[in-house]
Parts: C-alpha cells; structure tokens; sequence
C-alpha cells in the first residue's frame, strides 16, 4: 500500500466508522449510510488539509465512491 | 462499569492520545451511534447547540471535550439557521429534555441582508444605527425565550468584527464605521443580559483574534456546507465554552500551589542569596515580578495560593519580608510548606491545610522531576507544563483558563483575607485548652435565613461548586434554587459565618422539603473554610426549631457518599439522628424524631435568625 492510500484509509476509517480492511474501492456513497453529506464534507476537506490540494465543487459531486476518491488523488498528486 | 462505559472509554482513548479534529469527529459519530439514554444522574449534562450555520462540528468538539472531562453528554444540535423556530416551537427536542447548557451561535450576516456589506458605505448614520439595534434585537429576543423557556445556561456568541472594512484606514473617522457598528453590536448584546444570571455572552471576537481572524474559517467547507469555523479553530473554540460548563458543573481549579527558586523568582534563594536572586523591575528578574503580578490579580479575586518549595524556611521567609520587588507577601497564601520534605507529602500536607481536594490545585514549578512525581502520585492535580523561559511564565498563567466562576461573589474578593483570619485561628488553636475553648474565644457568629436576593447567587455558586461537607451532592441551577425559594413546601436556607478574625460571608446552605408532618432535608453543605467550628449544628438546629415550630414530626436526612464528601459522613449520627435505611453506594436515611429528640445551638454560637 502506497503511504498516500494509508493515509486515505485512515481518514475514510475515522469518518465512516470503519476498520482500515473493510474498506473497498467499490464502497459505494449512495449504498452506505454512515457517508451522508456531512461525512462527505468533512472526507473531502480532511483530503484536502492533509494532501494540500483543492476539489472543485464537481469534483466533489463525482466522488462516488472509494475507487474514485482515489483515482482523483492520484492524478492531483502526481507530479 | 457498566459495558457501555467501557465503549465510551475506549473510543474517548484515541482522542486523549491526539485531540486532531477528526479523531473529536470520529469519537463523536461513533458514540453518537451508541444512541445512549438520556440520563440525569449529577455527572450527565443535556447540551444543545443552535444557530445560523453548520454546527455539528462544533458540537461534537464540545461534547468530546466534555466527556473528556468525565460527563455523561447527551447533545442535540440544531437543523441550519432553524435556531429561531426551534426557541419558538415549545414541542422543538430543544425542549424534550432538561437542557443544562444551550450554545447559541448567530452569525450576524445571516440576521443583516445579504447586501448589508456591499452596501454599507451607501448606508446613512441612521440607517447604521436603526441596522444595529434591530441585530441586536432579534438575538436577544431569541434568548429572551429561550432563558424563559427552560432552566439552562445560555451561552451566546458575540459578533466577529470584521477585519476588512470598504472604507479602508478611514474606517473610524465615521461616526459608526464598519467595525464599530459591531462594537456596538457586542456592546448593546453584552449589556442587555448583564444582570441575567444565566445568559453569558462568549467573547468569539476576542478568541477568534487570540487565535488569528484570517483562520478561523476555512472557505471550503464554508462555501460548500455553511460550515463557519476552521478545522484547527473549531476545538480552540470548544475550549471557550468548556469554561462555562466546568464553571457551572464545579470543576474549576480553586488553589495555585507554587515553587519558589525559579518560579516565584529566579536562582536558588538557599545559594544565591537575597541579593543574588533574579527579582527586579528591570531585566533579569522584571520576568518573576510580572509572574508575581498575574498571581496576585487572581489572588484578588478568590484563587487560593500556597507553597510548596524545597527550602530552608528562614531563606524563603526573608525573600517575602524584605525583598523590596517580591509582589507577593506571606498574607497572600493560604499556606506554606517550605521544608525539605518531599514535595507528594507536602502537597497532602497543604490540602489538608487549607481544606480543599487535590483536585482543585494547580500546581507550578520549574523542575521536570518535581512535576512528574507529584503528576504521578496525585492524577487529579493540574500541573502545568511550565516552559523553561521564565518570561513565558505569565502568558502560560493566563492561558490557564481553569478558575472560572459564574458570578464573582463579595466572598469570592476576600478570599485572601478569609485565610488570613484562619492562620491565625490556627495559631490560636494550637495554643488553646481544648477545642471548646477555642471555640469560645472565638466570638463565633452565626446567621441562619431563608435566603435573599442578594445572596442567592453565592448559594447557587455554593451548591455547585462545594465536594467535601456536602450530605447530597445535588447541583441545582439559578432557576431550579429560585422554583425551590417560590415553593411554599420547601424553604431554602443560606448561613453566614463570622468570628472576631473576619467575616467569612455565606458559608454554608440547606434545603428543606415540607411533606406535611414530614421534613427532608435535601440538601445540606458548607464551605470547607469553616469546616470544624460546629456552624453545621447552629444551621441543622435553626431548621430542627423551624420544623418544631410547624408542629412537624420527623426530619429526614440523607448522605449520599461520594469520593470527597467523608468529612459530611457522620453529621446526622453526630446529632442524634437513626439510621433507617442503607442502601448501599446510594447511601444512607436517618430521621430525627420531634418528639424525643432535638439539636441544640452549642454554647459558643451566637446564632442570629430573621
């Protein structure tokens, strides 16, 4: 695992209120409770303080689910 | 402990190892989703929090930062910018459960116009003004309902003044500019609810300038969820409003034991000398004076000082009387232990002096080793983190923030004095007889009332804050001791206390409930201060000759045990009272019967009655 998933991880644990290992690329937004708007919220702005980067408000809109949170992470991070 | 606290315990453990904000989050989801009961045992506390924005975020670091403190905290936090119909719909969850603390946060953009800022410089004086008074108003009117509604304390920010004004450098050459239309704002906010007993105006301008206006919001969250206050900010804040709640829940340091070489003053008196000691009005040693000066203010208003140094006490004592820069003289502390002993002994030694639990001290000193021993004997001591350069000392004094009271009672100034009279009390004790005899030199005064307006707030402060002689630890708020003071089966008394070595104010209160030929007393307490003078029989007798006197039968009392109350355990069986019923941790009853039975002022007291 890359150090910038660990920390992901860590975060996405900590909001959803999941073990580290239950949490897949497929977790799905629409179909987990626990992720409402203000987890959402608080998911993208922990990213964004802990990465120093910046989402656009449709960027945001499209993070559906944990493959693409960090699909976008990647790109952002990449150099 | 039950399995639940166990729960709580384990998801608070990752907070008290690193408070970020998401780990405060986190602990605050996870705990919410336990969906505990609402409780109202004496540790619980119903907090809610309204407003005009997004307030969960700081909802949740109050409620960790309060069960970090040991609550139970059940928390409702308000729908966005609803705070008005929920003051107003009496059937709102604001009013489902007792409320103990209500957190009101108004931001002022959301009651002005949207437009206010970009048309303010077009706005005339009178339009600033008529703007001004109508922001104002709608909040107060809110907290008006609210105070109106329920028994809670209301905690209600003020204004941010805007750092940015449209009018530049030229801001306050208009009669009301931009920034001193909020002044005004916080000024008119502030002095309608000065009297008010349970509405307190936090000052958010002034932490949010501590901390650095251009931080407290992040513009992310803010434009994307209305969320107002930073990730960094929001548990700085918390920490503003967990003042009001320790206050309120009797949690507030009372005493500050200090070192002497290198806190008080710098070098080592023992070696250095009363000339070699760094103490002056100028640098070196302007750093302790200044320490001594921020000591002596809260002295002023009732924090307790003691010492505690390694010392010859001829050393020490020659700094106090005769060092022409030391602020602080022997009067000012309540006790000394200036000894070669170690510093855990002398620490029992001063709170069994003074009479107050370890756990109302903070204790200062320069030395790492010192601190960590006394850290580890006494957990609930507070001991300071004091940093190695001495002229950080006053800042960190100040950045305590752990005295806070919710009224400043005339008590509350002559503390100082307070202790004063009792070493020389002490003194006389000593050379006394017997206790009796002491006792009967003392002049002892003591006036027994139902209590008045004038002194109802220090009965409302004693019952919050008193441990040691208290029968029931029961903590009544302002408005539940005024429906007590109302109802005509219950009477609430205050006792004042005086000797011919000063007046120690309202000392003590009692509680009696009227069930016909029945009294229970519900409460019982008095101030450690004057714990061992038999105030307690002249007060337990005055309410004996009230129940006589309204033909009642029985008087009940309980004691219900606590870790600090043992000094109460045997009031009722010192006075002649039965036991009728254990119960375990819950405690014990006892009855006095009328017949048979009664308390008698001991010889020594005068008691005064009206």
């Amino acid at each position: 695992m890359t150090d910038f998933e660990d920390k992901l991880l860590e975060i996405l644990s900590k909001v959803l209120l999941l073990e580290k290992n239950a949490i897949s690329d497929d977790l799905r937004r629409k179909d987990f409770e626990a992720w409402d708007s203000m987890a959402h919220l608080i998911i993208v702005s922990e990213i964004e303080n802990e990465f120093e980067i910046f989402f656009e408000d449709e960027e945001v809109i499209d993070l559906w689910t944990v493959g693409d949170i960090k699909k976008v992470l990647s790109t952002k991070l990449s150099p | 402990m039950t399995s639940q606290n166990q729960n709580i315990e384990a998801i608070l453990q990752s907070v008290r190892e690193n408070q970020t904000y998401l780990n405060i989050w986190s602990a605050y989801k996870k705990i919410q989703g336990l969906e505990l009961p609402v409780s109202k045992e004496k540790d619980s506390l119903n907090l809610a929090v309204i407003g005009s924005t997004t307030l969960e975020p700081l909802a949740a670091c109050i409620d960790i930062k309060t069960r970090l403190d040991g609550f139970h905290v059940h928390t409702f936090v308000g729908g966005f910018n609803t705070w008005r119909q929920e003051a107003l719909d009496l059937k709102s969850p604001l009013y489902k459960t007792e409320t103990d603390v209500i957190v009101l946060s108004v931001d002022a953009l959301s009651v002005l116009d949207q437009m206010f800022l970009a048309n303010f410089v077009r706005t005339s004086e009178k339009e600033r003004s008529t703007l001004e008074k109508e922001l104002v108003n709608s909040v107060a009117s809110v907290i008006e309902i609210l105070e109106k509604n329920t028994t809670a304390i209301i905690l209600v920010n003020n204004f941010i003044v805007p750092v940015f004004s449209p009018l530049g450098i030229v801001d306050n050459k208009q009669k009301i500019g931009l920034k001193q239309f909020f002044d005004n704002a916080n000024i008119d906010l502030t002095e309608r609810f000065t009297k008010s007993n349970r509405v307190f105006i936090v000052a958010l301008d002034a932490v949010s300038s501590d901390f650095g206006k251009s931080r407290i919001t992040n513009w992310n969250t803010w434009y994307r969820g209305s969320v107002p206050f930073s990730e960094e900010f929001t548990p700085i804040l918390a920490d503003e409003y967990l003042r009001y709640i320790r206050a309120l829940k009797g949690r507030s340091k009372k005493c500050i034991v200090l070192d002497l070489d290198n806190t008080l003053w710098g070098g080592i008196i023992g070696e250095d000398g009363i000339e070699g000691i760094k103490l002056s009005n100028t640098s070196p040693g302007i750093e302790y004076v200044d320490f001594q000066r921020g000591l002596l203010s809260l002295y002023n208003r009732g924090v307790i000082l003691a010492v505690c140094s390694k010392n010859n006490y001829d050393d020490a004592a020659k700094v106090f009387q005769e060092h022409p820069y030391q602020v602080l003289k022997e009067e000012h502390f309540a006790a000394m232990m200036i000894n070669w002993q170690n510093k855990v002994a002398n620490i029992a030694e001063l709170a069994k002096e003074i009479n107050i639990g370890i756990d109302s001290m903070v204790f200062f000193d320069d030395n790492p080793v010192e601190r960590a021993q006394v850290s580890q004997a006494y957990p609930e001591i507070m001991v300071v983190d004091l940093p190695k350069n001495p002229r950080l000392y006053r800042k960190t004094l100040e950045n305590l923030n752990v005295f806070d009271v919710l009224s400043l009672t005339k008590e509350d100034m002559e503390r100082g004095e307070m202790y004063t009279g009792k070493r020389k009390r002490e003194a006389l004790e000593r050379s006394a007889e017997s206790i009796e005899d002491f006792l009967r030199t003392l002049d002892l005064q003591v006036k027994v009332q139902p209590v008045n307006d004038f002194d109802a707030p220090r009965v409302v402060q004693l019952i919050g804050k008193t441990n040691q002689f208290n029968l029931t630890t029961r903590r009544y708020t302002d408005a539940e001791v005024r429906q007590f003071r109302e109802d005509k089966d219950a009477i609430v008394y205050s006792m004042a206390v005086s000797d011919k070595f000063g007046d120690e104010g309202v000392v003590g209160v009692a509680i009696a409930k009227i069930k016909e030929k029945e009294w229970w007393i519900d409460s019982f307490l008095m101030s450690c201060r004057v714990i061992g003078r038999s105030a307690e029989t002249a007060l337990l007798a005055r309410i004996v000759k009230d129940a006589r006197a309204a033909k009642a039968k029985r008087i009940f009392g309980e004691y219900i045990p606590t870790k600090k109350n043992p000094p109460a355990a045997d009031l009722f069986e010192r006075h002649g009272f039965d036991m009728t019923k254990e119960d375990g941790d819950n405690g014990t009853t006892w009855v006095l019967d009328l017949e048979t039975s009664t308390v008698e002022v001991p010889d020594w007291i005068e008691l005064q009655e009206e």
